[in-house]
Order: structure tokens, then sequence, then C-alpha cells
């Protein structure tokens, strides 16, 4: 992938299996966010291929859902809490009152039920993530693609979201491409970690985290496995 | 209330000034007889079939310019490949005062609701199709890549996510073209369109009755005062 003459993402080829929670993490600037635009279809490829169950992106679709790091750019302002969710629903042409039912649920999962008549702006950015997750989760999607989407949480918010996501992803049987530059996020999350270097953007490492779920914040992260990984792929992102 | 005190000292004043003769009876009439002739054109219904037939004109041409205007800025908006192409034509035209346009407009219409409302639609078009560009250009760019990550048509993308997160401001630009539409549309009644308040001034300051043209004056800026008010409640 390149813009112009400068390349930005170069031999980063991997595979993702139904299901799985895959990883990529990198230094800023190494081409994460670019890699997720491609695989939603956002972008168009300069060169190679993207396939989903062996068809290749060709744009955007709703079985690709995605979960952008700036929620509150992400939501539209002047719809409510269920609004945002119900555009979705709507996209998918789902019509009332399957809608209604839909959006109550998907608001229940997420803990929202109590703000659905409020507005994006009056709630906190971790409530305003939710949202977004929901009307993502809303389009049943088959991938669904999370772009730094903790970065700007604060840390008890942020866990909090990491094992929601982990449980309903696990839960629907989602498969996650989940961006992070949080090395101990990915490692936390993932079945799978990519770990990509910078100047072009490539694949710098690729691990399986072999580390059976349900995973817990306190005694995952003290894991003698999650520490190994922490070490081998430390190195990978100061270089 | 404190406000009201200095145009009442000035009616005040005017009305002492021309019954003591200082003030020239026909150019100033008196605000008893301004009052006279105000309730005299309410009451014989002239004054209201002229104001409908300014706001009739001064409304159809501001319609027209809202809903290509935006059209088009909505279009120029979105795709800067055709802004290059129209852009230079748009900055070409835009300057030309649209009253300039009165003499061609009455060839191609005659005297009449039609020639009055397209100079209208003419002066309004353009800080709508500015506005709505603007609009168009400066939402969030989150929000269309939302739009297309949920395959929405062209057009529900217009009507859910992209006029509606460009609203605020083409509703500037609408606010601006309605209080030119009305400056137009008297205008080219007073300049020779034989309809409506301006014309109904202009044949008062003819017959040297300044009374009625008063009436009609104060009048004029009280209906374009509620224009703005009733819009500034809707938008």
């Amino acid at each position: 992938m390149s813009f112009g003459q400068r390349a930005v993402l170069s031999d980063v080829s991997f595979e993702v299996a139904a299901g799985e929670f895959l990883c990529v993490v990198g230094p800023s600037g190494c081409g994460k966010t670019t890699l997720l635009r491609l695989l939603a279809g956002l972008l168009p490829l300069s060169a190679g291929e993207i396939r989903v169950d062996g068809q290749p992106v060709r744009g955007p679709s709703r079985e690709r859902a995605i979960v952008f790091q700036d929620y509150s750019k992400a939501l539209l302002p002047w719809l409510t809490v269920a609004g945002n969710v119900a555009l979705s629903l709507e996209a998918c042409q789902i019509a009332e009152p399957m809608r209604t039912t839909r959006v109550e649920e998907l608001l229940g999962k997420m803990g929202l039920q109590n703000a659905a008549r409020q507005y994006p702006s009056q709630l906190s950015g971790g409530m305003q993530q939710r949202v977004q997750i929901a009307r993502a989760l809303a389009q049943e999607p088959k991938l669904l693609l999370m772009d730094e989407p903790f970065g700007a949480l604060d840390a008890i918010t942020r866990q909090g979201l990491q094992d929601e996501v982990t449980r309903l992803a696990a839960e629907e049987r989602t498969t996650v491409v989940f961006i992070t530059h949080d090395l101990e996020e990915a490692i936390y999350l993932g079945d799978q970690v990519i770990v990509l270097a910078a100047n072009p953007g490539r694949i710098a490492e690729k691990i399986a985290v072999e580390i059976p779920r349900p995973r817990s914040q306190l005694e995952t992260r003290e894991d003698r496995r999650f520490l190994a990984y922490r070490h081998r792929l430390f190195g990978l992102l100061q270089r | 209330m404190k406000g009201a005190l200095i145009p009442v000292l000035l009616l005040v004043a005017w009305e002492a000034g021309s019954r003591a003769g200082v003030l020239p009876m026909d150019s100033f009439s008196r605000p008893s007889d301004i009052a006279v002739a105000f309730a005299r054109g309410i009451g014989d219904g002239t004054i209201l079939l002229a104001t409908w037939q300014t706001f009739e004109a001064a409304l159809s041409g501001f319609a027209c310019a809202a809903i290509a205007g935006i059209l088009c800025g909505a279009i120029l908006g979105l795709s800067p490949r055709i802004e290059r192409v129209v852009g230079p034509s748009i900055d070409a035209l835009r300057p030309i005062p649209s009253v300039a346009l009165i003499p061609l407009a009455l060839l191609l219409f005659g005297f009449g609701l039609t020639m009055e409302a397209s100079v209208v639609a003419f002066a309004c078009f353009w800080p709508i199709v500015l506005m709505t560009t603007a609009a168009v250009r400066g939402i969030e760019p989150r929000l269309p890549d939302v739009a297309r990550s949920l395959e929405l048509s062209f057009i529900s993308q217009m009507k859910k996510i992209i006029l509606p997160a460009a609203l605020g401001r083409i509703t500037v630009g609408l606010r601006l073209a309605l209080a030119i539409s009305l400056v137009v549309a008297v205008t080219v009644e007073i300049v020779l369109n034989p309809r409506g308040l301006g014309y109904s001034m202009i044949g008062a300051q003819q017959a040297l009755r300044s009374d009625i043209m008063y009436a009609e004056l104060l009048w004029l800026g009280v209906v374009g005062w509620l224009l703005n008010y009733v819009l500034r409640k809707i938008l």
C-alpha cells in the first residue's frame, strides 16, 4: 500500500481465522490505521489483495463494522444514543417494531439502557465508545474492526471495556481485528498478535497467544506466559 | 421598556415639530397623520394586499433559491472535482448585482410575480450555495466514513448524515438569503414592477402622500423583523 511515492505498508500478509481475535500493535505512524481502513474497504489497495470469506474486498460492507478511535467524531451528535444505534439497524433494513426491540437489546448489552434518550455529547468518553460498539454490533458483522478504540479512555474504563468486548466477541463468534499501540492490551485481548514495524509498515513479528480464556485483568497480566510474550515483543517495539 | 424611550421621544418631537411648522409637511408627515393613513390602509386592505404580493414574490424566489442552492452546494461540497470545474463560473456570476438583472428578467417574463421572484431567486441563490458548499465540505470527515461503512445509498447518506451534519451552517446561509429576498423584492417593485409594497410606496411618494409612504415604510420594518423572528424560531 502506498500513498503516491511513499510506501505506507509493504509485504503485510496474514490470515485471521473465523472467530479469532487478532491484535495489531505497532509504533505510531507504522500504518496501523491504514491497514484497518484497507480491511474496511474505505481505502482502495494500491497493490495486493484482501479476501474475506474468499471474496476480495472491493469497498465498504456492512459485514465489516468499524469502531473508530475518535468516538466523539464518529457518533452523530444530533441523534440520541438510541438513534445512533437505530441508524445502523435501519441501514441493515430492519424495520419497526423489530428495530426498537433490537436497539433496547443492544443498549442493554452495552450497559446503556439508561442513556438511550441522551445525546452523545452528554455522555462520558467511555459511554460514547460503548455507543459506538453497540452501533457496530447492530450490524451483526462477521468482522469487527477496531481502531485503537480504548486509546483515549482512562485505565479503569479501558479494562472494563476490554473484558466486555472479548466477552461479546466470543458470544457472537465475531472475528475481531483490533488495532492498538498498547502492547499489554494486545497480548491480553488477542489470540494472535501482529507487531508492525514502521517505514514502511511491515510485519516484524507474529505470535499466537496461548493463554487460556477467560482471561482476567489481574491473574492474566501476572501470568508467566503473559510476561514472557511482553518481554519478547517489547524489544521489537523499541527498535 | 427602556429601549422604547428614544423612539417615543422622537415621535413626540416630530409631532410637535410639524405642528409648530418647523418641519416641512410634504416630506415629514405628522406621526398622527401617518397613523391614520396606516389604519386606513389596513382597513381597506390595500396594505395587506401589497404585503401579500411582496411576500409572495420574496418567499417564492427564496424557496427556489433554497432548493437549488442546497442541492448545488451539496454537490459542490462533496465533489472537489466538480467544484474545480464549476467554481470559476460561480465566481464570475456572483458579483453581478441582482438588480442589474431586472431588465433581463422583464424581457424574459414581463411584469408580474415570475419576473420579481426570478430576480429574488438569483440574489438569494449565492449565499445559500456558498454556505452549503462550505458546510458540506467542513463536516467531520469521520461521518462520511460511517455512512460508507453502513453502505447507505447516496440519497440516504445525504438525508441521514451529510445534510443534518451541515444543517447549522446551511441555516446561516438561509437566514442571510431571507433578509436579501425582502430587500430585492421591494427594490424590484420600486424600480418597475407594478405590485407590492415597493410599488405602493413609490406611488404614494409620487402622489405627494408622504403619510402613506411613511406608514408603509414603518410597516415594512415591522414585517421584516417578524419574518426574521419567525425564521429564528423555526430554524
